[in-house]
């Protein structure tokens, strides 16, 4: 630990100091187990955004925009370019309360329902986390559909609940820890996109800004997992003035024993990846080439493929921006055991900071 | 940090901090009480068959105790009266489970279960996408289980997937070759669970894997710790294997330290039975405690 607080209290002196691989793994490892283990589902992303604010380096200037977006701004003149990673995680909101006091709930955000089934629960009110119980399905025993799921908060009545804080609106969450497997490996819940919020908070702590010869502004966004919201207000404030936008978001990987290797092939531990074909966008591939030759300058491990899901770029694309988005190899995405390698985090967080300072 | 609180912050802490099955948890001032044990046992696994970590903690949490040749950990209260009955209370320690049954070349466990009589259907499918903790030789090793990515199963036909079984189960500890997790201390047969979490919920409820078990043993070990004035012998069991074939633990029991006049388990009854959150209301385990007590008394 004390290496790591050594490695730390140098860079925010200064940013160009070199640490060694394993002090790079400690320091990722110190910035994103603080995000992953905030709360923060669509649209009560608050306690992970001041925990963004938390971590910046003491120069950077932050502005929370109406929609909670976390911007700051570096370097000025065109062409402007947003990088962009979102706040929010999957989860629940509380819908109603029975009368035998359970919750009733909505998803927020897409994920097969019964990894929370029959699992401890917290409810987020604002006394603090209410904790509870996911109920167990009495009937229809099939694979990921379960019957609507409830928590039960151990109460027995509609108003022995509300006694506990606990309204409609409020958003419940399984507890989760980040845990360090073999090798560089972790796994832990909501490192999509945590890992991106994290690259974006070391690319601006190594950041070299008198390289940066254009302005780059940095957004943590709100409620992308609920249809990239917070991405669409940003994209409307800024409209056709940004050149290119890169999302920062998870590279769904079937590098895993069940899935299908016919694409998404972007194996743990051989750096970041760029989602150069997802659901939502497709990078011109000429932008493609030039991405590859700035980690190719700088000597960052990039993958190129193709993977599932959207991004927050594509909220800009309609305003004449190009989305190059890119990403980290991830397993088991939005499960409880989601699977990254500290390596690609720290590759990741490499790449944006070359694509600040020098494309 | 806050030993016994009911408000969630504090049962957060406390269940952090019984993550695995190492004994040496701090418990705190009221360490001996149902309660702490009742949450420090629930917070260890003993898949059924190898129970020899909870046996070990049983061993010095019930002075006077000991293993028999079966693993059980029995204690001999009384027989100081000749001629008194000979009574038996026994509670099993042991949870269905599963054991390292193969490493493929990639670093990934697969696994066989251990232990049948599971009330819960949906037993296996609790594992998918969860965390799991694998008992090496070198101790404790997190890991978790696979699960498909949501995204990469979109536009695909899903059609109904079967439900999920130990042997759709690949337990992934971050290793990327057999060797390298044979150099984690992991070997065929290494006890794997779900990772303990004991987590405390609305009036004094507690909720874990066999968390009714774990709650009764507490009361057993608190009852017997509280040097109960016992009408004859009462021989006090903490028995293996009772989810196994032949109950093996509880027969070994009565046939060495049998015939037994009376014969009681300790047991709670318990809500969202064999799932990750089985739950037992603390209020129900002290009072089993003193009802253990009366019991071995006579009265």
């Amino acid at each position: 630990m004390k290496r790591t607080l050594a490695a730390l209290v140098l860079l925010s002196v200064s940013p160009t100091v070199r640490v060694s691989a394993q002090d790079r793994i400690a320091e990722t490892q110190t910035v994103l187990s603080q995000l992953v283990e905030t709360y923060g589902v669509s649209e009560a992303e608050g306690p992970v955004r001041e925990a963004v604010k938390r971590l910046l380096p003491p120069w950077a200037k932050s502005e929370t925009d109406s929609a909670g977006n976390l911007w700051v701004r570096v370097g000025q003149g065109d062409p402007v370019v947003v990088v962009i990673a979102h706040l929010d995680e999957i989860g629940f909101r509380v819908t109603a309360i029975r009368d035998d006091g359970a919750l009733e709930l909505q998803p927020r955000g897409g994920f097969f329902a019964s990894l929370y089934e029959a699992k401890p629960a917290l409810v987020h009110t604002e006394r603090g986390p209410v904790p509870g119980v996911f109920v167990p399905r009495d009937t229809g025993f099939s694979r990921h559909t379960p019957p609507p799921l409830r928590v039960d908060v151990g109460t027995t009545s509609r108003q022995a609940t509300e006694a506990l804080g606990i309204k409609p609106g409020h958003t419940v969450t399984m507890p989760k820890r980040f845990v360090r497997l073999a090798g560089t490996r972790a796994t832990g819940r909501s490192f999509d996109d945590r890992v991106g919020d994290a690259a974006l908070l070391l690319a601006l702590r190594h950041l070299d800004r008198a390289a940066v010869k254009h302005q780059v502004i940095f957004i943590w966004s709100t409620r992308e997992e609920i249809g990239l919201e917070g991405a669409q207000g940003a994209a409307a404030i800024l409209g056709t003035t940004p050149r290119r936008v890169h999302a920062v978001d998870t590279f769904v990987s079937a590098d895993s024993p069940l899935e299908l290797a016919n694409f998404a092939v972007a194996p743990l531990g051989q750096g970041a990846a760029a989602r150069a074909l997802d659901q939502s966008s497709i990078t011109p591939p000429a932008y493609v080439d030039s991405l590859a030759a700035v980690a190719k300058a700088r000597g960052v491990k990039l993958q190129v493929g193709t993977t599932m899901g959207g991004n927050d770029g594509s909220a800009f694309t309609r305003y004449g921006v190009v989305d190059v988005a890119l990403g980290w190899p991830l397993r088991y995405a939005h499960s409880p055991a989601e699977l990254v390698d500290l390596g690609d985090v720290a590759s990741l967080a490499d790449l944006v900071q070359a694509v600040a300072e020098s494309w | 940090m806050r030993c016994s609180s009911n408000k969630a912050v504090g049962a957060l802490v406390l269940g952090a901090l019984f993550l695995t099955a190492r004994p040496p948890v701090r418990l705190c001032a009221q360490g001996s009480g149902v309660e702490a044990l009742a949450v420090r046992l629930a917070s260890m696994t003993a898949v059924t068959g190898l129970e020899q970590a909870m046996a070990d903690s049983l061993l010095a949490l019930v002075p006077g105790s000991a293993r028999d040749r079966a693993g059980n950990v029995t204690l001999t209260l009384g027989g100081g009266n000749a001629g008194g009955p000979k009574r038996l209370v026994a509670c099993p320690l042991d949870e269905v489970g599963y054991v390292v049954g193969n490493l493929t070349d990639d670093g990934y466990l697969t696994l066989r279960r251990v232990g049948t009589r599971a009330a819960y259907p949906l037993f296996d499918q609790q594992l998918e996408g969860q965390p799991v903790t694998v008992f090496g030789a070198g101790g404790s090793v997190p890991g978790v289980v696979a699960v498909k990515s949501t995204h990469l199963t979109r536009g695909r036909p899903t059609g109904s997937d079967p439900v999920f079984t130990a042997d759709n189960a690949y337990v992934d500890v971050g290793a990327t070759s057999r060797d390298e997790v044979r150099a984690l201390g992991i070997a065929l047969l290494a006890p794997v669970a779900l990772t303990k979490r004991p987590h405390r919920y609305g009036d004094r409820l507690l909720a874990a894997p066999a968390a009714g078990r774990r709650a009764a043993c507490a009361a057993l070990v608190a009852a017997a710790r509280a040097k109960p004035r016992v009408k004859g012998t009462v021989v006090v069991a903490f028995t293996v294997q009772s989810l196994y074939a032949t109950n093996a633990g509880l027969g070994t029991v009565q046939a060495l330290r049998g015939p037994f006049d009376e014969t009681k388990q300790a047991a709670l009854a318990t809500r969202y039975t064999d799932t990750a959150v089985e739950t037992v209301s603390l209020k129900d385990a002290e009072e089993l405690e003193r009802e253990l007590v009366k019991w071995m008394e006579g009265r």
